[in-house]
């Protein structure tokens, strides 16, 4: 019993920060992702055994994504529940396309922000793919994994991503290579 | 509109395609002024969301959640033993039981999307992307041998199928491994062979009675499938057509004489 946990913590728990980034990008409020990192979690351990080959990360990070996949349910069912997850982004206070130009400056002193409130704004299914190959550094075989779709599927919704990203980008009057 | 190299480009950017391969991309990019673009912005934005784009660590309050979850999981579970292997479900509450049930249903109707094959017309591009990507390094065999008896049984634990396998090193096509693959939603089996050159995968699947594609080109490589019993095969190289054609020839010729 406790050679399982000693195995979990070896295997799975040092991929805690990864999940816990695949989970607030997914769903964006930091409240709800450390919930859906809590019960990934649990359900991970819960089917640890069922764990084959070495690939830990790809693993949970599914896990995570279909706990994501069961809130949203969840929340749709509850349909009392606004659906927040698309809109209820970031505290952002306009669009960036709505700004008049003087304030184009402060946008680009925080181009952090722009950026992932840029991101924010891809479908999920871009999001994630997004996320998984650039932040998490994964191959399109592990992405493949986690988002449960093929990898030529994986190729084509990373192409999307990046494509959207440069649309945002000209369409917010970014600069992006102004900024270093 | 876009370049058809485009996500050759891609996946040589993102480190998904051997040595020679990722050089004929870059070459293609130096006189494509479109892939030329799409790399800067490819580079741009990792840079970009690299630096700017974080959202950080696990906060200690998550973690020591996470070490109280498992701490109550482990004793759980000690009690369940201790109550003669009671189902962990009769400690939790019954409206447990409907939200399980909500997450069955889910699970069943994303079951149902995801097992339905993919269209005829996607089936080449899910090829041929198996195909590049299992040229990057490291990524072309997951089992090595160019003994069959070793390579066959290696698919029954890994792929849906059983393929037929064998060397034909003397008629030229060297067996060099196997390896598992996710496509038209299953664990399609591929088995690499080397001519000259050149590598060729033929990918098998349970194909059933569906159409498979008909002999294609695409981006420089050639596709050719047919079936064989309940199996559909298809080869995939940059080889030409009468490699790949004779390769065929003689996995067909096999096929016939392993089910008579």
């Amino acid at each position: 019993m406790d050679d399982k946990r000693t195995r979990f913590e070896a295997l799975v728990l040092p991929h805690l920060d990864a999940a816990q980034r695949l989970a607030r990008w997914l769903c964006r409020s930091p409240s709800d992702a450390d919930d859906i990192v809590q019960e990934a979690f649990m359900r991970a351990y819960r089917a640890f055994d069922s764990l084959r080959g070495p690939d830990a990360r790809s693993w949970l990070l599914a896990i995570v994504r279909n706990c994501h996949l069961s809130a949203l349910a969840e929340r749709r069912r509850r349909a009392y529940e606004p659906l927040t997850e698309e809109h209820q982004a970031q505290p952002a206070p306009h669009a960036p396309a709505a700004l008049p130009d003087p304030e184009r400056a402060s946008i680009a002193r925080d181009q952090g922000r722009t950026l992932a409130r840029l991101i924010a704004a891809l479908p999920e299914e871009q999001r994630e793919v997004l996320l998984l190959r650039e932040v998490e550094d994964m191959s399109y075989r592990e992405i493949a994994a986690v988002a449960q779709v093929p990898i030529g599927t994986v190729m084509s919704r990373l192409a999307r991503a990046r494509a959207a990203l440069k649309l945002t980008w000209l369409e917010a009057g970014g600069e992006p290579h102004a900024v270093r | 509109m876009q370049c058809a190299e485009s996500l050759a480009v891609q996946a040589a950017f993102d480190g998904e395609l051997d040595a020679v391969s990722a050089a004929a991309a870059e070459r293609h990019a130096e006189h494509c002024p479109e892939c030329r673009a799409l790399l800067e912005h490819l580079e741009r934005t990792r840079t970009r969301i690299r630096r700017e784009v974080d959202y950080g660590r696990a906060s200690p309050e998550l973690q020591a959640r996470i070490a109280r979850m498992l701490d109550a999981e482990a004793a759980a579970a000690k009690r369940v033993l201790g109550a003669a292997a009671r189902p962990a479900w009769r400690l939790r509450p019954f409206w447990l039981g409907t939200l399980a049930g909500a997450a069955a249903a889910l699970a069943a109707s994303l079951a149902v999307v995801m097992l339905a094959p993919l269209s005829p017309a996607a089936l080449p591009d899910e090829l041929l992307a198996a195909h590049v990507r299992s040229l990057m390094p490291g990524h072309l065999t997951d089992v090595v041998s160019t003994d069959r008896h070793t390579v066959k049984p290696w698919f029954a634990g890994h792929a849906d199928v059983s393929p037929a396998v064998a060397d034909f090193s003397a008629q030229g096509y060297r067996l060099v491994g196997g390896r598992a693959d996710y496509l038209d939603r299953q664990r399609v089996a591929a088995v690499v062979y080397e001519h000259g050159a050149h590598v060729i995968n033929v990918f098998s699947f349970a194909a059933g009675v569906r159409p498979l594609p008909a002999q294609l080109s695409r981006s420089g490589y050639h596709l050719e499938c047919w079936h064989a019993g309940d199996l559909g095969y298809c080869a995939v190289s940059d080889a030409g057509w009468e490699e790949l054609d004779g390769l065929a020839r003689l996995l067909q010729d096999l096929a016939a004489h392993d089910t008579r």
